[in-house]
């Protein structure tokens, strides 16, 4: 199974990343294929260009892309990956930088499953925090979720009654 | 003094003066009569009497008589008139007691008929205002439910609506002001008090 021989860089965090990296893969191996059928002489393509996320990836895995078997693995790892992998859905109020959506979804990795893939959304009335939706289930963890359970403290203090301590 | 009483008084003033009338003519009458059987003595004695009882002498008993029986007359009608004034002054006594009584029976009646009037005037407007204090009662307190029902709901939905309003605001107002960078700790503290579920929910699907 080949979700097993690999461990899956956080840089590539969502189902675009890795249909990216999958993109990126058989344009690589397009490329290497055309270049072991080409002529001597004949003039060469550029090579195509590569994702942060699959260098890490290759380089975390000590991968040799021109390697044939090497690609092929990597190939059907990222097809299994886009098939397999659990999925969840975090959305947060304003765009999130790339270092945040690297350290939750190092998170996710490390404590819910090695090959999650988080796809990122914006929701701009939570405010703060963030929601999460798996399959079945919506974890609402934002401010405007907390203020809802604060309701009836705001309305009492609205009231001018006392509140009990915490 | 009753009518009766005047009446019988009438009664026997006129049997008096009948019966003074009724003597007049029988002395009168008797005198005629005599004079028939005893012509021939009378004559005679006409002829002493006429020496006697000459015109003059007539004349003279005729004025006596006249002057008695218009005493007489003078003195009964004095007695009528007494008898007359008494009695229309008892009748004028009797009719103002009457009158009196029967004008105070009357206005006692008339008095008692407005009193009674008054007394249904008063018990009539006294049933339309505790009517009109009942229904104004009644329209008092619906009011009330109405108004506090009516106070309730604007306070409850004006407090359902601030709670909104606050939170719609405090979310506008720091939502874009908070950092995510700063939001990453509470972010992964939820994560992780979560954990759990959301694990077993990716990987069986609960």
């Amino acid at each position: 199974m080949a979700l097993d021989k690999f461990s899956l860089p956080n840089r590539i965090v969502s189902q675009g990343d890795v249909a990216r990296v999958k993109r990126e893969l058989h344009s690589l191996n397009d490329y290497l294929d055309q270049a072991q059928l080409r002529k001597t002489g004949s003039a060469m393509e550029r090579l195509p260009k590569t994702s942060r996320g699959l260098d890490d990836f290759v380089t975390d895995n000590t991968l040799n892309l021109v390697n044939e078997q090497d690609r092929y693995a990597a190939i059907s790892f990222f097809d299994e990956l886009a098939d397999k992998a659990p999925v969840v859905h975090v959305s947060f109020a304003v765009d999130p930088s790339a270092n945040f959506i690297i350290k939750i979804t190092g998170w996710f990795r490390e404590n819910i499953d090695r090959l999650v893939l988080v796809n990122i959304g914006l929701e701009p009335t939570i405010a703060a925090g963030c929601t999460v939706r798996t399959d079945n289930h919506l974890y609402d963890f934002s401010l405007r979720s907390h203020f809802d359970k604060q309701r009836q403290l705001l309305i009492s203090k609205i009231k001018g009654e006392p509140t009990k301590a915490p | 003094m009753t009518i009766w009483w005047l009446a019988v008084i009438l009664v026997g003033v006129v049997s008096f003066g009948l019966g003074f009338i009724w003597l007049a003519v029988k002395l009168g009458g008797l005198s005629r009569y005599q004079k028939g059987g005893l012509n021939q003595v009378l004559d005679a004695a006409d002829n002493d009497v006429e020496h006697i009882f000459d015109d003059e002498f007539r004349e003279e008993l005729r004025n006596r008589g006249r002057l008695h029986f218009e005493k007489i007359i003078g003195e009964n009608a004095m007695f009528l008139q007494q008898d007359l004034r008494l009695t229309t002054s008892q009748l004028n006594e009797y009719m103002k007691q009457e009158l009196t009584s029967k004008l105070r029976e009357e206005f006692g009646k008339y008095e008692e008929s407005i009193t009674d009037a008054k007394q249904m005037a008063i018990d009539s407007i006294e049933k339309t205002k505790e009517t009109i204090e009942e229904e104004r009662q009644q329209l008092r307190q619906q009011l009330q439910v109405e108004l506090q029902t009516e106070e309730s709901r604007l306070i409850k939905r004006f407090e359902d609506n601030m709670a909104d309003i606050v939170n719609h605001y405090v979310l506008a107002a720091i939502g874009q002001q908070i950092d995510l960078s700063d939001q990453l700790e509470y972010i992964i503290s939820e994560l992780e008090a979560n954990k759990q579920a959301i694990a077993e929910d990716i990987k069986y699907g609960t």
